[in-house]
């Protein structure tokens, strides 16, 4: 199919090839040429080869030689009058700011070689020239910038009032840890020293509270029983309660150390809750252990199997109520630890605080969570750190965009219910340490103004609607980038890449994130979606049933940041290969590790486990 | 995979709705599907009786082994 002149400038740089035959003596217009976008699938399946073929820009006006047929690439013994490509342009105008004034053009390139190399100052030729920026913006090295740069004997100089502008501590959450060594059941749940106590027959009254909730057994699972069978996992949670009257977000928050709460179960039928993908199994093989989600080597895991009505697992009511019933057991616990007054049994302290750094470029980190309904649902809010009470369900709430704060979202604001895939999934514990929460918001170079969770809608329609919400928040509050996160795949990739655009089309950059790799690879796509990182760290690239094995992770948080630093200083990022291809990411981790200098730890994937049954059969 | 190449326009009818997945029956009494609600892209509110459609190839077995873990389930 022929290109429009539009088309064919987008591609000024790409081979041209002929889209249907032409005549010899023609000259070569857009409508002549094909578009190079179908070139990758044609090369691929040798129909075409473009050894030879000049670029779109060179073609352009040249007159055939010889009559050709269609998908014919254009060389330079076909055609006469090639114009010669355009790239050197930029380069004399560099060459000007070096020759001109000398004194700033030695400044820049100090500055520019400081750290990072993202600072890129370009002045064609100038004269009053005046130049504003907040100290530190390079890294730090505020030395390297020079206040006045003299040029031709006019000085500039930084307007002072405005310099630096200051960073301001909204507000700030203090975690207090408490350490358990050990969980046992006793007639009364409390804490003694290390040792958390769970009330026997406890489990009557949780399942007394739900009417879906049949049966439930509570199992404490020491390090040295992980190899024991377990239904699928529908979630990992912090045990964590708000001290005094704090709201969550801010104050202190208490937390045991070396446990968790694990929410797992199944129908009256046996039949999974859950979606398809489950992670039935044993727990030591089917757990991708210390992912931001899950639970760390070591932990004590207070397991809940929650039987609920045959046929609910599949409908908004079951899996809620699995949760529910899980949490009266995680709220006794929260209540025996708000009323511990002994200092002493604080392990450590954690404070984060929320820092908004005016006059760094202002992101904002758009979550993408599941609102399909049923299990595809969060609970937002709670009162508690990923309690119950409170929170309102974001299917409820019509999945509309609801703007939070970093603290907020690292002090549980989200329950999740999400039972996708496994491997994929967000669990509660993942936003607990949500790692490009945590990144984003002790980078300095960045002003992050907050986190904004947008539910995924079942209905296309739907997904537009909240879509441009998203876009509308982001345009109102001016931010110069943006991150679009999501769990799992599926149709919430078409809401989320709805909101790349929305997004992409005010002029904002914008990060997208999503695990992609070969089994989730993207449904659709817009011209927007140039700046994407994949979550994959299965080895072949699938969704391999491992509880949270391909979650967003501190690396790809790293990524993913200096990914939006690249694209906000208007740097170029390379076009993804054809097909997935995991050298892209180490090349990309090693690029960013250069220039950081600093290692980035790449976190280990399911074949640090041991092999189940499942995975050797089905998978590697 | 021996024939995966092979990809044939499919239709089928929505039989079962729930909130997490739907049932789709196969046209031509070709058997049934039941898929997680987020693998299917939908324009409007999802009706029993609605048409639906995808590309799909044959079904190949994999190897004689059987999964007893699988097994298992399946009985369950």
């Amino acid at each position: 199919m022929s290109i429009t002149a539009e088309t064919a400038k987008e591609h000024a740089k790409d081979p041209a090839v002929l889209c249907c035959r032409a005549e010899e003596g023609i000259v070569i217009q857009a409508a002549n040429l094909e578009d190079p976008a179908i070139f990758d699938d044609l090369v691929d399946s040798n129909l075409l080869t473009l050894d030879g073929a000049l670029t779109i820009e060179q073609v352009l006006g040249a007159k055939l030689l010889k009559t050709c047929d269609s998908l014919t690439p254009l060389t330079a013994d076909l055609l006469e009058g090639i114009s010669a490509p355009e790239e050197e342009a930029p380069e004399p105008k560099k060459a000007e700011i070096q020759e001109k004034p000398a004194a700033m053009a030695d400044s820049v390139q100090n500055a520019v070689s400081g750290c990072g190399s993202v600072l890129k100052i370009h002045i064609g030729e100038g004269k009053d020239i005046h130049i504003e920026m907040p100290m530190g913006f390079n890294c730090g090295a505020a030395a390297l910038t020079p206040a006045a740069v003299p040029v031709q004997g006019e000085s500039i100089a930084a307007a002072p009032e405005d310099l630096p502008r200051q960073e301001k501590v909204l507000r700030s959450l203090m975690r207090k840890h408490y350490k358990i060594t050990e969980v046992r059941r006793g007639p009364q749940t409390k804490i003694e020293g290390t040792v958390l106590y769970i009330r026997e027959g406890i489990e009557e009254e949780a399942v007394e509270s739900q009417a879906l909730v049949h049966r439930l057994k509570i199992d404490i699972i020491t390090p040295d029983k992980y190899h024991t069978y377990s239904e699928t996992i529908c979630d990992v949670q912090p045990i964590a309660v708000k001290e005094g009257d704090a709201e969550l977000g801010s104050g202190v928050t208490r937390v045991l150390d070396g446990v968790v709460m694990m929410v797992t179960g199944t129908d009256e039928n046996g039949v999974q809750i859950g979606e398809f993908g489950s992670s039935e199994g044993f727990l030591d093989e089917n757990i991708m252990w210390g992912r931001p989600g899950s639970p760390d080597k070591g932990d004590i895991l207070i397991k809940t199997e929650v039987i609920i009505t045959k046929g609910t697992n599949m409908e908004r009511p079951g899996p809620l109520a699995a949760h529910s019933a899980t949490d009266v057991i995680t709220q006794e616990i929260r209540e025996a630890l708000a009323v511990l007054e002994d200092e002493s049994l604080v392990a450590d302290t954690e404070t984060f605080e929320q820092v908004r750094r005016p006059g760094k470029k202002k992101v904002v980190i758009v979550k993408e969570i599941m609102g399909q309904g049923a299990m595809h649902d969060n609970l937002i809010l709670p009162v508690q750190p990923v309690g119950v009470l409170g929170a309102k369900p974001n299917v409820d709430l019509g999945n509309v965009p609801v703007m939070v704060s970093p603290l907020e979202v690292l002090d549980g604001c989200i329950h999740a219910l999400t039972c996708i895939g496994p491997a994929s999934k967000e669990m509660s514990r993942h936003y607990w340490r949500e790692p490009l929460v945590l990144e984003a918001l002790h980078d300095e170079e960045v002003d992050l103004c907050g986190v904004m969770f947008v539910g995924s809608p079942q209905i296309n329609a739907e997904k537009f609607y909240v879509s441009k919400r998203v876009g509308m928040w982001c345009e109102a509050l001016d931010v110069d980038g943006a991150f679009v996160t999501t769990e799992g795949f599926g149709n919430n990739h078409i809401d989320f890449a709805s909101h790349i655009e929305q997004i992409g089309m005010r002029g904002i950059s914008v990060v997208g994130m999503s695990f992609c790799a070969v089994q989730g690879a993207l449904v659709v796509g817009n011209k927007y979606m140039t700046h994407m990182i994949d979550n994959n760290k299965s080895e072949s690239g699938i969704e391999n049933e491992v509880l949270a094995c391909n979650t967003l992770c501190p690396e790809d948080a790293v990524r993913a940041l200096a990914m939006l630093k690249a694209a906000m200083a208007g740097e170029e990022v390379k076009k993804p290969e054809r097909s997935w291809n995991p050298n892209v990411k180490s090349t990309n981790v090693e690029l960013i590790s250069q220039t950081m200098d600093e290692t980035i730890t790449l976190v280990e994937n399911e074949q640090s486990l041991p092999m189940s049954q499942k995975r050797k059969e089905k998978y590697d | 995979m021996k024939y995966g190449d092979k990809i044939i326009y499919m239709e089928g009818v929505i039989t079962e709705i729930h909130d997490g997945c739907v049932e789709i029956d196969l046209k031509g009494r070709l058997g049934c599907l039941r898929i997680p609600m987020r693998m299917l892209i939908s324009d409007y509110p999802l009706k029993v009786g609605q048409e639906v459609a995808w590309n799909m190839s044959f079904i190949e077995q994999l190897g004689p082994e059987v999964n007893d873990k699988y097994k298992r389930r399946v009985r369950q």
